[in-house]
């Protein structure tokens, strides 16, 4: 179809960025040991050239492309899917952990390695085109966050993990149930091969149960509303770099994961009215008990959890606008909570005690209100536009459920503005002279450098989103319309198969 | 015959096996039996897999024997065997690391009931966070087993400690 033909050898070099990570992490700790350099430095060496072959492969692009591992072709095979979406977040995966990478000089070698596995495996979901190859990724990246939220070594965290774990568990055996379910009617865990069977072999209620059960294995990491009660303990006891990766990342990963399986497997209407309703109580839940909440660290957890909630209601909403929406929350989200995190690197402790600590670091309240404007939806801001779009979305339904999602999202956006504006407050209030003695010393309050580098860096990103907004939100566009073409999808992985007319081009209503 | 046929039956002991653990999950309070109950469902899950490719007129996919001789013969699906076997491995993995977690949990907290250790986690948090707790306010005082200093210990949880 299209003219330029690309290079099959360079296409083919993305598989280095679930291979590369992967492999340094499982060497590392033997290498590490020869010099202290090479412990440092590897990680991000790695991490930096795998970002290298992405962006090179993004500018060479012109259409989505497949590549079967070990040239075993589909369906027998393994396959990775790359199109505009993958890549997008397979690049955001290496940037981000880049970012929050641990470059602290007390980190020991095994961090190192954990946050390059938990690298290697998040590429790999965003890359895979295999259903089983995605429960491995998964398992995968929960085993690596399992090590880094641990890896704080206090009481707490152990305590926070070793639920993690059993929350994290209890999903996966859900989810394992739930591809058992799918290969039990269709024969098949290839994604492509699977949107092909799913009109006639998952449209029914075995489909449906299958669809809940891989959601809410899925949704431990996307913090999905039943299965997210560890949040908010992991990202108060885990080291905030951890938390800021969790919170941003990982839990995006699992709705890119929620995306592909809702627009290529199960595009029924049950589906959409489950994840709405989710997404809903989600909202509601988290929001509440943000406002609730006494000490920042937690009350970033609550509304991680929120924001969440309302990427779930977006995509809830039906053909391309819903992925639209969902993807441009998800990005907003991504860009804002981390760098939140690493401000509350200093300032986790309790509200009560922030008082005036603009004060001390003026650089890091200025920061803190521009992120929050941008989470509440503040006009100009990129989260006003990501809002507006899933209000849209939302109010363009005639269903009662989705009136419900619409009021849900504008009261909590109140609730929201509340709670944040509430800490801008205590921010910027005096500090009075007797506070001072029984709060931690002033030394504590001040941000690590390192801390504050990034939160601007990300700030300044979020500055420029501002005046770029029209082609960004062109680029998201087309991301979606691209993700939502299913007869691309399968003509790409399966190049000699005629497509049946039972195959939808888009999202069913 | 009142037998069901072997198919039915390992279906239901399949399902079974994901009930039991997940039943096992949600009222266990011990944290050793509430990991045993994962791994129950953990086998059930495993089984349903095992189960989606298995036809009991066929033999074991292998290319030697029966089937270099009768092309034939119909052959097990050997893709859910692949999958279960390395489910199995990764559950094994988490299971290890579930245990040393666990001991870890033993050494700081001093106990394996979930109740304490969520209690505790809760005092733990707020307590370095300078709050006081959200849940315990109508829940007896914990123990005094803390490893903890008495200065981090928050209002609501010394009333009772006295006692």
């Amino acid at each position: 179809m299209m003219s330029i033909e690309m290079n099959p050898q360079l296409m083919s070099l993305i598989i280095l960025t679930v291979v590369l990570p992967l492999l340094t992490a499982f060497l590392l700790p033997v290498f590490g040991r020869v010099s202290s350099l090479v412990a440092r430095y590897t990680g991000p060496l790695v991490l930096l050239f795998c970002l290298y072959i992405t962006i090179v492969i993004w500018t060479e692009m012109t259409k989505p492309f497949m590549f079967a591992i070990g040239g075993f072709a589909p369906p027998l095979g393994i396959v990775f899917y790359v199109d505009q979406l993958s890549l997008l977040f397979t690049a955001l995966v290496l940037l981000l952990t880049l970012l929050l990478w641990p470059y602290q000089k007390k980190s020991s070698i095994r961090e190192y390695s954990l946050t390059l596995l938990l690298a290697g495996s998040a590429c790999g979901l965003a890359l895979s085109g295999d259903l089983f190859n995605i429960y491995v990724f998964y398992e995968l990246a929960s085993v690596a966050s399992f090590g880094l939220v641990a890896s704080a070594a206090s009481g707490a965290a152990y305590a926070a993990a070793i639920r993690y774990v059993i929350i994290s568990g209890f999903g996966s055996v859900l989810a394992l149930t739930g591809i058992a379910l799918v290969y039990t009617q269709t024969g098949t865990l290839n994604l492509a091969q699977l949107a092909q069977l799913a009109p006639e072999q998952l449209n029914n209620s075995i489909g449906i149960a299958a669809f809940v059960l891989i959601l809410l294995g899925i949704g431990v990491k996307a913090e999905l509303f039943p299965v997210n009660t560890w949040v908010p303990e992991v990202y108060a006891t885990a080291k905030k770099r951890v938390s800021a990766l969790l919170a941003g990342l990982i839990s995006k990963l699992a709705v890119l994961v929620l995306i592909r399986l809702l627009v290529l497997v199960f595009h029924t209407e049950q589906a959409l009215q489950i994840m709405l309703l989710l997404g809903v109580l989600g909202v509601a839940t988290a929001e509440l008990a943000a406002w609730r909440s006494k000490d920042m660290s937690r009350m970033l957890a609550y509304s991680s959890i929120g924001q969440l909630g309302i990427v779930f209601i977006a995509f809830s909403i039906p053909g391309e606008a819903g992925l639209y929406a969902g993807i441009a929350v998800s990005l907003h989200h991504l860009l804002v909570k981390p760098a939140l995190f690493l401000l509350a690197e200093r300032w986790g402790s309790s509200l009560q005690g922030l008082r005036g600590a603009a004060k001390a670091s003026p650089v890091a309240a200025i920061l803190f209100v521009l992120f929050a404007l941008s989470l509440i939806g503040v006009p100009p801001s990129p989260g006003f536009w990501a809002k507006l779009l899933v209000v849209m979305g939302l109010i363009s339904q005639d269903m009662a459920m989705y009136t419900v999602a619409l009021t849900v999202i504008l009261v909590t956006t109140v609730i929201e503005a509340n709670y944040l504006f509430k800490v801008v407050i205590t921010l910027y209030a005096k500090s009075e002279a007797g506070a001072e003695a029984e709060n931690k010393p002033d030394v504590n309050r001040i941000h690590a450098k390192l801390d504050l580098l990034t939160s601007s860096l990300f700030g300044a990103v979020l500055i420029a989103a501002i005046f770029l907004i029209v082609p960004l939100g062109q680029y998201v566009k087309q991301t979606a319309s691209q993700a939502s073409d299913v007869k691309t999808y399968i003509s790409t992985v399966f190049p000699r198969v005629r497509i049946p007319d039972s195959v939808n081009t888009e999202r069913s209503r | 015959m009142m037998l069901p046929d072997p198919g039915t039956t390992l279906y239901a002991g399949a399902f079974g096996l994901i009930v039991i653990g997940i039943v096992g999950l949600v009222i266990s309070k011990n944290l050793y039996r509430i990991l045993l109950a994962l791994v129950i469902a953990e086998a059930g899950a495993n089984m349903l897999l095992v189960l989606a490719g298995f036809r009991f007129d066929a033999i074991a996919p292998i290319i030697t024997g029966a089937f270099a001789t009768a092309q034939s013969v119909p052959m097990v699906d050997p893709v859910p065997q692949a999958m279960v076997l390395t489910a199995i491995v990764i559950g094994v993995g988490i299971q290890a690391l579930a245990l040393s977690l666990i001991m870890q949990v033993y050494r700081t907290y001093g106990t394996l009931d979930m109740r304490e250790i969520s209690r505790k986690l809760d005092r733990d948090m707020a307590g370095s966070a300078g709050v006081s707790p959200s849940s315990s306010e109508e829940e007896p005082a914990p123990q005094s087993l803390s490893p903890l200093p008495d200065a981090l210990l928050n209002k609501t949880g010394k009333e009772g400690a006295d006692a």
